[in-house]
């Protein structure tokens, strides 16, 4: 059987109007995310409204940075010229509530990722900073 | 009246009179070998002409018209040469559900709905920064910056955490790829005809992991058409017709970028709701339905749906195959045709197809005994949607 490889160029981040101000805290290493204090929650990916209170009223507060795995997926399959297969996904409940897909480096956990606690780290890639996970 | 009430008015009113569609074995072959048959509105055509005369009607009774993505609404009735009453662009389940409606509220009378694909010769994405469908379902793309694309991502994530939350295996998963490939061994229409073993389904390669290449769907070019009236008007016709008893739908689009509804609850609430609506709306339960057809883009949407509409309970999908089955050789057969994954990937429309076949009793070598009910499920990034076909 033959497989098509996909190769669309390097990944590349979504940048809507609600987008920027968060990958601006994440370039300054404090990765801030959209909270609500009508409703006392966090959000991800940033939107124009909470979808608890309808307030549009919101303030970029930093999150601490750490969370549990939740589940993880490993690429086998070349989808991006700046990620060669095979590389790991995961995704992380963060401690304030919003889910976030990350890369898990450095020391991978043995047997069952689910659970596993981890904190970001931040890399610069291609003049870009992504923010990454490590296992605590 | 109540939703209920109006629920219910709706059930045995509609029904398929015709289906039809593209020759998809030598379509596939055609473009494989470096030609293109049709473009899209051509396979749609196609399969509308064949549907047409399917159903036995004329041109000239179609009064509404639902155009399947990727095709232009419009454009598709011009090319088809139809000024209708009403009309639609959806897809298959949400196409159906519009056009139950539209006949039973007197909109229009007799609806063609028409979808026409040609996604493998112009090599569509479904991964990558231009992923087809990145608009309208951000988690296609969203997620690019960490390498995680693909809807075949998105089901092997919520595999993995499937695995971990019921105890479900690998092994198990391969029991969809070989129960859909001895049906489409049986089916003169499929693309992929050679059965497999579980032994052959684990030595396939991963995708992404633990999705294995006979998890994915085939991605084909192709085109599909049914014609939809009264249950009443359909009776008079030349064919049996495959009567709506049970429409339903119910959608989890909150947090669905963050994959929230995936990995925290299978979409079970969804599920939950829509088997209630269409089995109550029926009249009829899971252990009335002769077979299953499940959209499956993946594999896993089958234990998933097994577990969601009630055949079993959560966490119980691999016990079902093994005490039950999921086979036209053992047990309650899902995918008869071969599906999405041994049939044709033709997004949902070619499962309807095989459910009006079914109940007509002309499936040959694959047809389900006293076929009395076909319950057809899709739950497409968070969008749940059930019908239940039957006499």
């Amino acid at each position: 059987m033959v497989t098509r490889e996909i190769v669309v160029g390097s990944s590349s981040r979504v940048l809507g109007h609600y987008d920027k101000p968060m990958w601006e805290s994440i370039s300054n290493r404090k990765w801030a995310l959209q909270y609500c204090p009508e409703s006392d929650s966090f959000r991800y990916p940033p939107s124009p409204i909470c979808p608890d209170s309808l307030s549009m009223t919101y303030e970029w507060r930093p999150i601490k940075g750490t969370g549990e795995i939740l589940s993880w997926a490993i690429f086998h399959r070349k989808y991006f010229d700046d990620f060669p297969p095979p590389y790991n996904t995961i995704a992380v409940r963060l401690d304030e509530g919003p889910i976030v897909i990350s890369n898990l480096i450095g020391p991978e956990p043995e047997g069952d990722w689910i659970g596993c606690r981890v904190e970001v780290v931040y890399e610069d890639s291609g003049g870009v900073t992504i923010p990454k996970m490590r296992l605590i | 009246m109540s939703e209920a009430q109006l629920s219910n008015a709706l059930s045995g009113a509609v029904a398929i009179s015709g289906v039809g569609h593209s020759d998809w074995i030598a379509d596939y072959a055609a473009v494989r070998g470096g030609t293109k048959p049709y473009d899209s509105f051509g396979y749609a055509a196609l399969a509308f002409k064949r549907a047409l005369e399917d159903a036995g009607i004329d041109k000239s009774e179609i009064d509404g018209i639902v155009s399947g993505p990727p095709t232009a609404h419009e454009r598709m009735c011009e090319v088809l040469g139809i000024d209708p009453n009403w009309g639609a662009q959806a897809d298959a389940m949400m196409g159906i559900q519009a056009a139950a409606m539209a006949i039973h509220s007197g909109m229009c009378e007799v609806v063609a709905l028409v979808y026409g694909n040609d996604q493998r010769s112009a090599a569509v994405n479904y991964g990558g920064s231009n992923a087809a469908g990145g608009n309208a379902f951000l988690s296609y793309i969203y997620h690019a910056p960490w390498g995680f694309t693909s809807q075949g991502a998105l089901y092997a994530i919520m595999l993995r955490r499937f695995m971990h939350d019921t105890g479900f295996t690998e092994a198990d998963l391969g029991q969809v790829a070989v129960a859909q490939r001895l049906h489409s061994s049986l089916n003169p229409n499929a693309i992929m005809q050679k059965r497999v073993t579980i032994e052959e389904y684990l030595s396939t390669h991963y995708v992404t992991e633990p999705l294995h290449l006979l998890d994915y769907c085939l991605i084909n070019d192709g085109g599909v058409a049914f014609i939809m009236m009264s249950a009443e008007r359909a009776r008079r016709g030349k064919r049996k017709p495959a009567v709506i008893h049970g429409i339903g739908r119910h959608d989890l689009s909150r947090d669905a970028t963050s994959l929230v509804p995936r990995l925290t609850n299978f979409y079970r609430p969804a599920q939950k709701k829509v088997a209630e609506q269409v089995f109550n709306m029926a009249g009829v339960g899971p252990r009335d339905m002769s077979c299953l057809q499940i959209y499956d883009s993946f594999s896993v949407h089958i234990p998933l749906a097994l577990e969601g509409y009630g055949y079993c309970g959560y966490g119980e999908a691999a016990k079902f195959f093994a005490d039950t089955g999921i086979s036209l050789e053992r047990g309650l057969p899902v995918n008869t045709s071969g599906g999405h994954l041994s049939e044709s990937y033709m997004q949902g429309w070619n499962h309807q197809v095989e459910a009006v076949r079914q109940i007509r009793g002309e499936c040959g070598a694959r047809q389900v005994p006293d076929c009395r009910y076909v319950h057809y499920s899709s739950d497409v990034a968070g969008k749940a949607l059930s019908i239940i076909y039957g006499h």
